[in-house]
């Protein structure tokens, strides 16, 4: 074991006090001296939480997939470095993602008038979300504040993204069950690039085998042929977009529709109750004819 | 023996880097004026050889002739107020400082309109990385001659006022027969008569009717040259599909962080993916501008209000390479656009230029990129300087030093040929200079070229790469130092 000389251990233990005697800016950034906040809400972290609140976040959010909030902490934790800035570059990219940024809107359901999304004609899109709503059953709630994400303007970009996510269920009209949030979060992902989206579709651990199989023959192709292909959603200011044609957007942004999951499994059921009284009939039937 | 028709074939293999030329075979009708040395082409280039020839007692008695196109009192630099400065400048590094002293050409010069910078900023604009060039930090100096600043790392000049200085010395010399407005009709070579065999001398036709024959033709008559045409020189190289776009602006006052007291005057250089953007000071809060880009981002900068020029070049010292994309895909509106992105961007206002507040009536303009070098300089009786004989990319300031140094070493070889009693046009002088000179050229030119594929990569591993190559050289001051010297020319 070296031994190490007087001289030495002195000279690390003055470099050491010498560091804590520093003023808080130029410390080293650790969780004794966490830097002031950049808006209102928000946590810095260290690498370290970071990775453990990611960590921690998948776990928890795989074993609960309602835990919304751990979902939304993991797609925090992950944006960064590079992800969420590619998406805010891609905003910038785009006139309509610029404006977005400039004027900075929150959907809430105070800014979104349920009643007056009711009163639009059918098939534009305000009226084809509020029917969406309707049919699910949920309302324009407030999402979770964003808190871990550094940069002030990517912190919007995380926001909106998650603000608009039942914008992108009206749009391909899937439902809130486990079965549609994962065909939308494979379109998520191949759209957006966002790591969260894509560490979801482990999910489908959950999902029972016929679900399964429909998800790899059906939606998962569908979500990421769709996704790449389709223009960023992100920049779409669905504020300016409730009265037009659902359809005039999604041809715009080069999104088809899905199979409706609702229908499918509804018509599934539907057979296999009619499969189930066929065969009860027909033994009882049998039944009698043995007595 | 020889037929009059002949394809004449390179005897020697110092002449193999081109393959052959063809003999042209005309006849002169008159005797020719015969002329030691004729120098087609009136640009600094042209004017400092003839000067150095005229200088230097060994060569000042040959006779020699400087054949120029244009007015040569024309592009002179009289009477121009401080505040206008042309949008032809060039950055002069000691080394061409050195050669323009000796030729006694530096005492002519406006020193009032010359700016000296004694540090230069360059950085990536897509990863930020920067490297920061200045002779204190790598501790040698880079002067050599005693009682000039050797803080210095290169003198922004403007074109005119150097060709103003050239002809003021040569009009002090005076002996040689400056033929300006003067266009050279034809070059072929000359017959054998009972008098004078001209068979290898060429022989110049000129617009105004003369006919003069060269012991030595040198060609620094730009990039078309008709001299390298003439000696069926082959030009290799490609166009880069950029533009250089220049322009003169008025800075706005410094910030306080910049020490006035200093004089301490900076260049800034920054790598975007379309091209560099460059900001070169000159006297008083005025800068040139030389900003390399595509055709189209130049031709659209072109037709911006000044306001709005003045914002896109703002932004591309401060803005991510997304909002200057953008700023180049808009007919208006820079300026809004750029005080919105400033307030979510950070920017360090030492490491970034003043911020440009106005710019000079007429001095926006644009010009092609392209790279050239010519298979040799030297031929039978011909020898090709500046830009005749290489075209750089300029984000290196090389180009005109590169032809000062041409000059210099070919002022050297027809010195010692004169010395020896050599004949100054025969290949065997002239090989020196080819020595001398291709070589270094060619490394030169090389490497810019390669900065500039380097720097045009805008994302994945080789970003990376790059700017852990720049933060390191940034740091070892022996190799930024010996960057320096060799960009300086005194190495």
């Amino acid at each position: 074991m070296l031994k190490r000389s007087l001289a030495q251990r002195s000279w690390s233990t003055a470099r050491f006090g010498s560091l804590l005697a520093a003023p808080p800016e130029i410390r080293l950034f650790s969780v004794l001296n966490r830097p002031p906040p950049n808006y209102e809400g928000h946590v810095p972290l260290t690498t370290i939480e970071r990775g453990a609140l990611a960590v921690g976040s998948a776990l928890g959010s795989l074993l609960n997939p309602r835990r919304h909030d751990l979902i939304a902490a993991l797609g925090e934790a992950t944006a960064t470095p590079y992800f969420i800035y590619r998406l805010r570059n891609a905003m910038l990219a785009s006139p309509t993602g610029r404006r977005i940024l400039r004027d900075r809107p929150r959907i809430t359901s105070q800014t979104l008038s349920m009643p007056y999304l009711r009163t639009l004609p059918p098939n534009t899109v305000g009226r084809t979300y509020a029917a969406w709503l309707d049919r699910e059953g949920v309302s324009p709630d407030t999402r979770d504040q964003v808190r871990y994400i550094d940069n002030e303007e990517c912190a919007y970009v995380m926001q909106r993204y998650r603000e608009c996510h039942d914008f992108s269920h009206a749009l391909t009209g899937l439902p809130v069950f486990i079965e549609g949030e994962i065909a939308l979060k494979g379109f998520e992902y191949a759209n957006t690039l966002l790591p969260m989206t894509g560490l979801s579709l482990t999910a489908v651990l959950r999902l029972k085998k016929a679900e399964r199989e429909r998800f790899f023959s059906t939606y998962l192709p569908w979500a990421l042929a769709n996704g790449f292909k389709a223009k960023e959603v992100i920049n779409v200011y669905w504020e300016e977009q409730l009265e037009t044609d659902v359809d005039d957007l999604r041809a715009e942004l080069g999104v088809e529709k899905p199979p409706d999951l609702r229908d499918t499994r509804k018509m599934l059921r539907e057979k296999r109750k009619a499969e189930k009284a066929a065969k009860e009939a027909k033994d009882r039937i049998g039944g009698l004819k043995d007595a | 023996m020889l037929s009059r028709f002949q394809i004449r074939l390179p005897s020697r293999k110092l002449f193999s880097r081109h393959t052959f030329y063809r003999v042209q075979r005309t006849y002169a009708t008159q005797t020719p004026e015969l002329y030691d040395v004729v120098c087609v082409g009136g640009g600094p280039a042209g004017l400092s050889l003839v000067t150095a020839l005229r200088a230097l007692s060994a060569t000042s008695k040959l006779k020699i002739a400087l054949v120029e196109g244009q007015d040569l009192c024309r592009n002179r630099l009289e009477n121009v107020p401080n505040t206008e400065y042309s949008n032809r400048c060039s950055s002069l590094t000691p080394a061409s400082l050195h050669f323009l002293k000796e030729i006694g050409a530096w005492n002519y010069i406006n020193a009032s309109r010359i700016q000296p910078y004694h540090s230069m900023e360059v950085w990536d604009g897509v990863s930020d990385s920067r490297i920061s060039f200045d002779w204190a930090s790598v501790g040698m100096p880079a002067a050599k001659t005693p009682g000039e600043d050797s803080n210095i790392i290169a003198y922004m000049t403007e074109n005119t006022n150097l060709t103003t200085a050239l002809l003021k010395r040569l009009e002090e010399v005076g002996g040689i027969s400056i033929m300006d407005n003067t266009r050279v009709s034809n070059i072929e070579l000359g017959q054998d008569t009972d008098t004078l065999d001209l068979r290898s001398w060429p022989i110049l036709t000129l617009s105004n009717g003369r006919s003069i024959a060269a012991r030595l033709l040198i060609g620094s008559d730009g990039a078309q040259s008709p001299v390298r045409n003439f000696a069926g020189i082959e030009s290799r190289g490609w166009d880069y599909n950029r533009h250089g776009l220049v322009a003169t602006l008025r800075l706005a006052a410094p910030s306080s962080s910049i020490n006035p007291q200093t004089q301490l005057r900076t260049a800034y250089q920054r790598f975007l993916p379309t091209g560099p953007i460059a900001l070169l000071p000159l006297p008083g809060p005025y800068a040139t501008l030389v900003w390399s880009t595509l055709p189209s981002h130049a031709t659209h900068l072109k037709s911006l209000s000044p306001p709005d020029f003045l914002a896109s070049v703002n932004a591309a010292f401060r803005l991510s390479p997304v909002d200057i994309a953008y700023l180049h895909s808009i007919p208006s509106g820079q300026t809004s656009e750029l005080a919105w992105r400033l307030q979510h961007t950070r920017v360090d206002a030492a490491r970034v230029p003043p911020e440009v507040e106005g710019v000079q009536e007429g001095s926006v303009a644009s010009f092609p990129l392209r790279m050239r070098h010519a298979a040799t300089y030297v031929g039978e009786r011909v020898a090709l300087v500046g830009d005749a004989a290489h075209t750089v990319h300029p984000l290196a300031g090389q180009g005109l030093n590169q032809g000062q140094g041409d000059v210099a070493a070919l002022v050297g070889v027809i010195e010692r040929a004169v010395r020896e009693g050599a004949d100054i046009g025969a290949g065997m002088a002239l090989e020196a200079y080819d020595a001398e000179r291709w070589a270094q050229n060619n490394m030169l030119m090389g490497v810019v070229d390669k900065l500039h594929k380097l720097y045009s990569v805008e994302s994945g591993p080789v970003v990376g790469l790059r700017s852990l190559g720049l933060s390191a050289v940034d740091k070892m001051g022996w190799l930024k130092g010996f960057l320096m010297q060799s960009a300086a020319g005194v190495r």
